[in-house]
């Protein structure tokens, strides 16, 4: 399969595709992406690898900064996505663009109404719809209201109107994350009917099961760019992981053996079903003690963002209970949370982390501008702020001009610094670090989990979810695996823990017995 | 963006929308000026630009150009309600409450302190101070309701507010022609006010001698100082700024975010008040407004103009009653309809708020910064920069190769 040969064979060549968002983001440097005629394509990598950024560019909803995308041999400027409908490329997105208050077959044909006289022409859009759903084997009900349907059709529904308006490339935005089990195995025949009739598919997916089973090519992407294309059938799910999550961060954290002490955080059969009615905690019950750090792997989307929310009461759960130190956290507005010695590292630090368009200074202070120390009467006590934010900047190493610069600016590594800088300082008895390393430069990653080390041997409980496996099995004392909500394996020591076994946990080929699991509880 | 590139896109921004509504207010003399020629509408064009753009300070006459003490000071009491109204939306604005009630805010203000100087009979200073405080807080507590409907009920403070403004406006014109009515007036109006209430004028100074201006706008330049205290040297300040920003970061960090909401606006609606009070007993004899004043309106364009930085509002309502003036000035010595002035504010305040105004600019420089900072990195990082550049070409290899793996 030589690559000149091939060159015809593309319908669709991105080639060195950047985008600068206007908030200074580089979401993609230098990507290539390409798509052949009737194959179905994975487009894979973690949340903010840079995946949806490129497919918005592909569906015309967002701009390249530079590069070049090429559709059936010919350079094209995708200015909207009504010109990438024209060019046949339609995408579903991961929320559905539907009207809730129409029905199915109006939203069908929404935006080229067969039209009688004034009105619309009800019963021809019933029959375009219908004609459609035989012709693409979608079966969907024409007649209903989209409110009253299940997703699964809503999803179909997202499908036809694509095929309707003449699309060849459909671009499936994370397609199986709302599904069940059933849906998701009727929407693979569908699509591989579709790919049999020359329809070509993107796949945006991070389920590995999944991808393998349905796509042909693969396109891995991580921190912007793009990991390579590869052949489903040439690659294994662990090569895949690997390239996703990335293994090629050199670890240098040295730890000695951890000296677990009294429990601080005590969570007890946490449960929560979600929006869609998905169960996404189900009977959670684990300790974290003083002086170690428990981690929790997993692939992402199995539970570990709900649980997080929930100690952060940033989510209700349910049913179930958590205590810091003895006292219940559900439902405590933040500040009680934090006087109790809670910090967070949130996984989404542009979300919770910062306030992007203020300063390092204001960031820092943020959890703590009420405080004695650093107040003067009415006013803030300035000289004690400014000593604190350099004092904070210094031992941080956030590489900045002052601590007055804003915080938007700076690198994302940098951000994470000033994150953990405030989350680290204020005396914390347990550190919830949720993703603490994703997507930032190597030296950020070694400082803040050497960090970690050294809260931990001092005697803070320290709560660690990531998707980078090498760091939850590296820098944890003990760890538990959680898939599809629940908790599947609890390993004392990780030490002895081989990647091929972890990756048969996480994937749920493996469970250990509830008697194993339920040693995480140390009562 | 650096903030030295941000500065600069702010000032050429600013400037170019100012110049683009002065161009257009240019063509629209134009295109109403007297004259059957060319040359006597251009000349004409000219002569009403220059009485808007000179004429606020100056006389001009055939003897020349001559400083009028009174148009300043004429401008400096047109400041007086706006910075009020104008730092009543910038508290709200920070918190990113589009509360639209400075403009009912202002009239209620007036109207309470109106009552208090007219029936409450109090020692001279304590009296006028009485009135201030009465009309501040009776607007601060009006706009609880929005506030509270806000965070009880999430319902819309904008439209909540904008509907307030009407409402009260309606209620006062209702007492004013019932129970506070002078009826022995011929027009609608309240009784006098006690002297013992009045804001003195500023005719100490001898180059005011207008008597148009109190010693409201002395005030009004305490409370621009101690606001900016507030928001930028203030606890509560910063909780408004930084809810503004982010509210998911300001509940994370344990911010009590309804509160903080709550008090922004009643604190907005406390200026706004003050405000009202302040004008009327140091600008008119008695309370006879009977239709919004327009002050809370243009507090919105100050506000924004000012970036809801109070430091800045004496400057954007010095430039807004600057152009106010000027329009006046036109009307008078050029026959230019003084209705203008609220086309050549709309346009302006069109390119402030139009968000995508030179957004490619700004894209160019964010662009610009974005590769000197990945560079900057690159080099900094050396071999481990490298990495994912390595990732990069071998996606290339890996398609020569049909897909095999690459390592």
């Amino acid at each position: 399969m030589g690559d000149e040969a091939n060159r015809e064979e593309y319908i669709v060549q991105m080639k060195k595709i950047d985008k600068v968002y206007s908030n200074g983001v580089a979401a993609n440097q230098g990507v290539d992406f390409n798509l052949k005629k009737g194959e179905i394509h994975a487009l894979m990598g973690e949340n903010g690898a840079g995946k949806s950024t490129l497919m918005k560019m592909l569906f015309g909803m967002e701009q390249p900064t530079s590069g070049e995308i090429v559709i059936n041999g010919e350079s094209t400027v995708l200015s909207s996505p009504s010109v990438a409908i024209a060019k046949g490329i339609g995408m579903v997105h991961q929320h559905f663009m539907l009207v809730p208050s129409l029905s199915v077959a109006e939203n069908v044909v929404l935006g080229m109404v067969p039209k009688k006289g004034l009105f619309i022409d009800k019963e021809k859009a019933v029959e375009i719809t219908r004609q459609n759903a035989e012709k693409y084997n979608l079966h969907v009900e024409p007649e209903m209201r989209v409110a009253d349907i299940p997703v699964g059709m809503k999803q179909k529904v997202e499908i036809l109107k694509a095929l309707v308006r003449g699309a060849r490339i459909l671009i499936l935005d994370e397609p199986t994350a709302v599904l069940t089990a059933q849906e998701t195995e009727e929407l693979f025949r569908e699509l591989t009917a579709l790919k049999k009739e020359g329809y070509t598919v993107v796949f945006i997916s991070h389920k590995l099961n999944e991808i393998k089973e349905i796509t042909d090519r693969i396109t891995i992407m991580r921190n912007g760019r793009s990991m390579g294309v590869y052949e489903t059938k040439d690659v294994s799910k662990e090569d895949i992981s690997r390239l996703m999550v990335g293994r090629d961060v050199i670890l240098n954290v040295q730890k000695d053996a951890a000296k677990p002490t009294d429990v601080v955080l005590k969570v007890r059969n946490l449960e929560y079903v979600n929006e869609w009615n998905k169960k996404m905690l189900d009977k959670v019950s684990f300790d974290v003690r003083k002086g170690e750090i428990l981690g929790i792997a997993g692939v992402e989307g199995n539970g570990q963002k709900e649980l997080i929310d929930m100690l952060f009461n940033l989510n209700v759960p349910d049913a179930g209970e958590a205590t810091v130190n003895g006292k219940s956290v559900i439902g405590k507005p933040q500040a009680k949370i934090r006087e109790m010695g809670v910090s967070l590292v949130p996984e989404d630090r542009m979300l919770y982390g910062i306030a992007a368009q203020a300063s390092i200074e204001e960031n820092v202070i943020s959890d703590r501008c009420a405080k004695k120390e650093l107040n003067k009467g009415p006013l803030f006590h300035m000289g004690a702020i400014h000593k604190l934010s350099e004092q904070l900047v210094k031992d941080y190493t956030v590489l900045c001009k002052s601590p007055a610069q804003q915080v938007g600016m700076l690198s994302g590594g940098n951000i994470q610094k000033v994150v953990v800088a405030r989350e680290f300082s204020n005396d914390p008895s347990l550190i919830l670090a949720d993703q603490p390393t994703r997507g930032i430069d190597v030296g950020a990653t070694e400082f803040i989990r050497k960090k970690l080390v050294e809260l931990s041997r001092s005697g803070i409980a320290v709560l660690l979810v990531s998707a980078d496996l090498a760091e939850v099995m590296e820098l944890s004392d003990s760890l538990i695996v959680m898939h599809n909500g629940r908790i599947v394996a609890y390993f004392q020591d990780t030490g002895t823990l081989s990647d091929e076994e972890m990756g048969e946990y996480m994937l749920g080929l493996k469970e250990q017995t509830p008697e194993e699991i339920r040693r995480v509880c140390h009562d | 963006m650096t903030k030295k590139r941000q500065l600069i896109f702010s000032l050429v921004r600013g400037a170019l929308a100012i110049l683009i509504a002065l161009l257009v207010a240019m063509l629209l003399i134009f295109i109403s000026a007297d004259g059957n020629s060319f040359g006597q509408r251009l000349s004409a064009t000219a002569e009403a630009m220059k009485q808007l753009l000179v004429g606020p300070l100056f006389r001009i006459n055939a003897q020349g150009i001559k400083f009028e003490g009174k148009r300043l000071a004429d401008i400096f009491a047109a400041m007086i309600p706006t910075i009020f109204t104008g730092l009543s939306v910038c508290v709200m604005f920070a918190a990113n409450q589009f509360n639209l009630g400075a403009e009912g805010g202002i009239m209620l203000g007036a109207f309470s302190s109106a009552l208090v100087a007219i029936y409450v009979p109090l020692p001279k200073g304590l009296h006028a101070l009485a009135c201030i405080l009465v009309g501040g807080a009776v607007t601060g507590v009006v706009m609880l309701i929005p506030a509270l409907l806000k965070v009880k009920l999430n319902v819309s403070e904008m439209v909540c507010s904008l509907m307030l403004n009407y409402i009260i406006m309606y209620i006062i014109k209702y007492l004013m022609n019932t129970a506070y009515a002078d009826k022995s007036k011929g027009q609608i109006q309240t009784y006098p006010f006690l002297n013992s209430s009045k804001i003195p004028a500023l005719t100490q100074a001898s180059i005011f001698t207008s008597s148009k201006l109190s010693w409201g706008i002395v005030i009004a330049a305490l409370t621009v100082a101690a606001m900016g205290f507030f928001m930028y040297r203030s606890r509560w300040g910063y909780q408004i700024r930084m809810i503004g920003i982010n509210q998911d970061f300001a509940k994370y960090s344990g911010m009590k975010v309804g509160f903080v909401i709550v008090l922004s606006q009643v604190l907005g609606g406390f200026l706004a008040g003050a405000g009202g009070g302040i004008e009327m007993l140091g600008r008119y004899p008695t309370f006879g407004w009977s239709a919004l004043p327009g002050y809370g309106w243009t507090g919105i364009t100050i506000a924004i103009l000012a970036g809801n930085n109070p430091c800045f509002v004496p400057l954007a309502a010095f430039f807004l009653a600057y152009l106010g003036k000027g329009c006046d000035m036109m009307a008078t010595y050029a026959n230019v309809p003084t209705q203008l002035i609220a086309i050549v504010q709309g346009v302006i305040f069109l390119f402030f708020a139009a968000e995508r105004f030179l957004s490619k600019y700004r894209q160019s420089l964010v662009v610009k910064t974005a590769n000197e900072e990945i560079a900057a990195k690159m080099a900094l990082a050396g071999g481990g920069g490298s990495l994912p550049q390595a990732g990069a070409s071998g996606s290339q290899d890996s398609v020569k190769e049909g897909g095999k793996k690459d390592e």
